[in-house]
């Protein structure tokens, strides 16, 4: 089964030695992916059975044993079919982007990190995660071409959240190592009465946050989909970095660790205000790429949550809304590309009325947006309503934070009508409204660009109308064992409805004097329309922005006072410049240092 | 097929629309009464909807997205009746092969305000994109009151989410006979108000200011249907409230006296507030909900807590 991680692997650097074929370097990185991505599928089916070194292990004649190295339980084979399948997709949506500003060896990075995150998910030995797991913000790092300062920043933030965020896991390694003395995540169960065995779950925690992209460890993410080109964005933290992140805080908090009450009131706590305060900020974005980034943050809070319950429903809620967003938020990344592809234009305003334009792109994003605000009866309604009742049944239970179970019903929910409500702003901004002069021109995509969206798009679809009969229980029965949903709701038949309705509703139209009907201007009130009569979707939350507490919060958040890198790189400049000082480049100074140095190694050795 | 018939006929779409062209015309001949008019007559409702539908001509604006605009009134239809459906299937007892809980009926019924503001904006006209602002920030608004509420209520009925099982906890004495009932329903009659589109929230279609705001562009056919929406919601959001806090609307025998009483009470609250009070700003709306609807609930739960 290793095959699935060094194919690429290799593969990706054998092209990236090779200059100047980005046609059949994607090609090639296609067929390899289809092949990956079948080998996930076998592997997913086969479970256990297939861990075994193949080729390469024989070829450098590992005597290792692969049961201590590799684990494919249901989880991680669920996990790395998906990261195939995203792959896949971005691939072919990728195969004719030469104009999108794509780094010449951006098909080699995305094999790479297709191995890269076989092996995280695959990998038992913690030490074998952690390389993989390094491993794959180096490739992170390079999908974001950095063409001017803004992007190479973010290429830094990025690579400088998630490299530091490695560092604590290995920290976090260490303290299991001298708890438990084993490092195959098989055999740990650490309990976390004690201060080190809390320790040692927030700092392997804080590597699956910020992995995730929750807060306060989510800065990098806005930044990287406002710079990096949105195929990247989809790629990475829209699907595979929630679907790693996630993968990792699933094995922490339900097998590694045994939680007490007040790590899951900490966690509840992250994750409803990680949903709220990146939909408040997502609510004022005008740039429709760092918009859809704030959303990638804002969705890690519902995972967080449903996990973080520790019930079985809520880890179905959690990993449910993990995959549907997975979905819906590459596919918006991708219309996201689209969009700027045909149009080089990244500000909602600058856009509208692209509906008539881009037909395929339009109803693909109205999907996806109608999914992410958990609108019935899409994918996205059927994971965050097994979150809500999970929500529901654990306030039935005893302890701190199930006490409280209306305040995170309340924030997950009023999360969901503002994730709605900037939605409202990306659809109408870009697709509904008036026609700008200058996007009279702008055509379709071609296929290789919406085949993906319209693939991803079915299964937005397909995953909610079969969602409570089929594909729960079908995907995470294995993974978490038999379960019982709490609430009602016949999410098939009430889906064929909507088909009767829409036919319905024809037939009254048939009925009426639709089919008869005449065009004309719009009424505004008995003005004359002029081209610049308007009244532009950015302005719609413009009371809320205005608002008493909250403008001055929104002003601060622009300043980044509570951006965690900044306020980070804000502490180590100012002790750099204290070291720098010394640093004054006279020799007499330094010879001073020098002999008090030797003193006091002097004064060591005579005390010893 | 029997199914199809609950959604379709009874007590879907065909039955909620009659009723709820009943209490249309029951709103509008009290409003009559309150300002010394004779108000319109009985079948008002249903001659208004046959003429759209029929006689007037349908205008599509010119410089819109024209199917979203037209299929956005089908949406809203949707969103009505099988919201409608859901909470009357339980309210009558009757026990069909589809079910949806109170998240579920929830969410549904968000459907026509979200379809209201895709039509609006598929307009293309400022007036329209103007309402759909104050709609969906009137959305933002009331949606935590309204969760909250219905917090409050799941937690009197055990913690169950299903309707029938909040009926049945109501079978010693109903919610609303307790002081945190009354405070519930005098949030949720507000959040109705709201959802309804009636004075003093009716910001996004407000007549005098922006001709209708959502709905500036419909006529014809498309705003037939829209108007049938409203009459589905009108009876859909106080049989809601009706079997969260007053056990349901049985229709057994004599008890459908007090079902029917129920409605016209509520409908009679409804009317009474939407025409004693003045159009408020978005900005006051929100305020309203965001913080005294939400501390009224917040107190009507801790009350809860407290067997109250």
């Amino acid at each position: 089964m290793d095959v699935v991680i060094w194919l690429p692997i290799v593969a990706g650097l054998i092209l990236l030695v090779i200059p100047n074929l980005r046609a059949i370097k994607g090609i090639i990185g296609l067929l390899i992916t289809a092949i990956v991505f079948y080998q996930l599928i076998m592997i997913y089916l086969a479970g256990s059975a297939s861990i075994q070194i193949s080729y390469l292990g024989r070829i450098l004649d590992l005597d290792i044993d692969p049961m201590t190295l590799f684990r494919v339980d249901a989880l991680s084979g669920l996990i790395g079919v998906f990261v195939g399948f995203f792959t896949l997709m971005v691939i072919i949506y990728t195969l004719r982007g030469r104009k999108d500003h794509l780094p010449q060896n951006y098909h080699p990075y995305l094999l790479m990190t297709l191995g890269a995150s076989a092996g995280a998910i695959f990998a038992d030995n913690l030490i074998l995660f952690l390389i993989f797991w390094g491993f794959l913000a180096i490739t992170l790092y390079l999908l974001i071409p950095s063409h001017d300062d803004e992007s190479a920043a973010a290429a830094n933030k990025s690579l400088i959240i998630i490299g530091g965020s490695d560092v604590i896991i290995l920290v976090g390694i260490v303290l299991v190592w001298k708890i438990a003395g084993t490092l195959s995540m098989n055999e740990l169960s650490i309990g976390t009465g004690s201060g080190i065995g809390i320790l040692a779950f927030l700092t392997l925690l804080i590597g699956s946050f910020a992995k995730a992209g929750a807060f306060p460890f989510h800065s990098w993410i806005p930044d990287f989909a406002k710079s990096a080109p949105p195929a990247s964005s989809a790629y990475l933290p829209a699907s595979l970095d929630k679907l790693l992140g996630i993968y990792l805080m699933v094995r922490l908090c339900n097998e590694v660790f045994i939680l007490n009450q007040w790590l899951t009131l900490a966690i509840l706590i992250i994750g409803t205000s990680t949903i709220i305060i990146a939909v408040m900020m997502a609510l004022v974005q005008h740039d429709y790429k760092k918009l859809l980034g704030y959303h990638a943050v804002s969705q890690v809070g519902y995972m967080v949550t449903g996990i973080g319950l520790g019930t079985v429903l809520g880890m179905v809620g959690g990993l449910f809304h993990m995959v549907n967003h997975a979905l819906y938020k590459s596919g918006l990344f991708l219309v996201a590309g689209s969009i700027e592809h045909r149009t080089g234009e990244s500000k909602i305003e600058k856009l509208g009325g692209l509906s008539r334009n881009m037909p395929v792109t339009f109803i693909t994003a109205l999907v996806f947006a109608l999914a992410i605000s958990g609108i019935p009866p899409f994918n996205g309604f059927a994971s965050k309503w097994i979150i809500y009742q999970a929500i529901v049944d654990f306030g039935r239970g005893t302890g701190i934070s199930n006490e409280l179970w209306l305040i995170w019903l309340a924030l997950a929910v009023i999360g969901s009508a503002l994730t709605l409500a900037s939605f409202v702003k990306f659809i109408s901004g870009i697709f509904l409204g008036r026609e700008k002069k200058e996007l009279k021109d702008i055509r379709e995509s071609g296929p290789l660009m919406w085949v993906p969206l319209a693939i991803i798009a079915l299964l937005c679809v397909g995953f909610g109308i079969f969602a409570t009969q089929y594909v729960v229980p079908f995907l995470f029965s294995p993974v978490l064992g038999e379960f019982q949903l709490v609430g009602l709701w016949s999410s098939s038949f009430i889906s064929m409805l909507i088909i009767v309705s829409i036919v319905l509703g024809l037939l009254i139209y048939g009925l009426g004097t639709v089919r008869s009907f005449r065009k004309d201007d719009s009424f505004i009130g008995g003005e004359n329309l002029q081209d610049s009569t308007g009244f532009e979707v950015t302005g719609f939350y413009n009371t809320i922005h205005d608002s008493k507490p909250l403008s001055g919060i929104y002003d601060k958040a622009d300043k980044k006072w509570f951006d965690l890198y900044n306020i980070g790189k804000g502490g180590v400049l100012q002790f750099t410049s204290i070291l720098k000082r010394v640093h004054s480049g006279l020799l007499q100074t330094y010879i001073i240092w020098f002999i008090l140095g030797l003193v006091i190694m002097l004064i060591f050795l005579l005390l010893i | 097929m029997k199914e199809l018939f609950y959604f379709l006929v009874y007590p879907g779409l065909a039955f909620a629309a009659t009723v709820g062209g009943i209490l249309s015309w029951f709103d509008r001949k009290v409003t009559a009464w309150v300002q010394f008019r004779k108000g319109p007559p009985f079948l008002q409702p249903l001659f208004d909807f046959l003429k759209l539908l029929l006689v007037k001509e349908t205008i599509v604006p010119a410089k819109g997205s024209v199917y979203t605009f037209l299929l956005a009134p089908i949406l809203s239809l949707f969103g009505a009746s099988i919201s409608a459906v859901l909470v009357l299937l339980p309210a009558f007892g009757i026990n069909a092969g589809f079910s949806g809980d109170i998240i579920v009926i929830f969410y549904l019924m968000n459907i026509p305000p979200i379809a209201y503001i895709l039509g609006a904006m598929a307009s293309a006209n400022p007036l329209a994109s103007v309402g759909a602002s104050r709609e969906i920030k009137l959305i933002i608004s009331y949606e935590l009151t309204f969760i909250l509420a219905l917090g409050a209520i799941i937690y009197k009925a055990g913690m169950s989410l299903s309707l029938a099982d909040i009926i049945a906890a109501q079978s010693g004495g109903v919610f609303a006979g307790s002081v945190s009932g009354i405070l519930l329903l005098i949030a949720l009659l507000f959040c109705a108000q709201a959802k309804l589109g009636l004075v003093p929230f009716d910001i996004a279609e407000a007549e005098t200011e922006i001709n209708h705001g959502s709905f500036i562009e419909y006529s014809g056919a498309p705003l037939a249907l829209i108007y049938l929406t409203k009459y589905i919601m009108l009876f859909t959001l106080p049989a809601f409230i009706a079997v969260v806090l007053f056990g349901g609307l049985s229709v057994e025998g004599p008890q459908i006296i007090y079902s029917v009483l129920k409605v016209f009470g509520l409908v009679l609250l409804v009317t009474l507030i939407r025409n004693t009070n003045p159009r408020l700003k978005i900005k006051q709306a929100m305020r309203f909900f965001l913080l005294w609807m939400n501390l009224f609930v917040i107190i009507a739960f801790v009350l809860t807590l407290f067997g109250l």
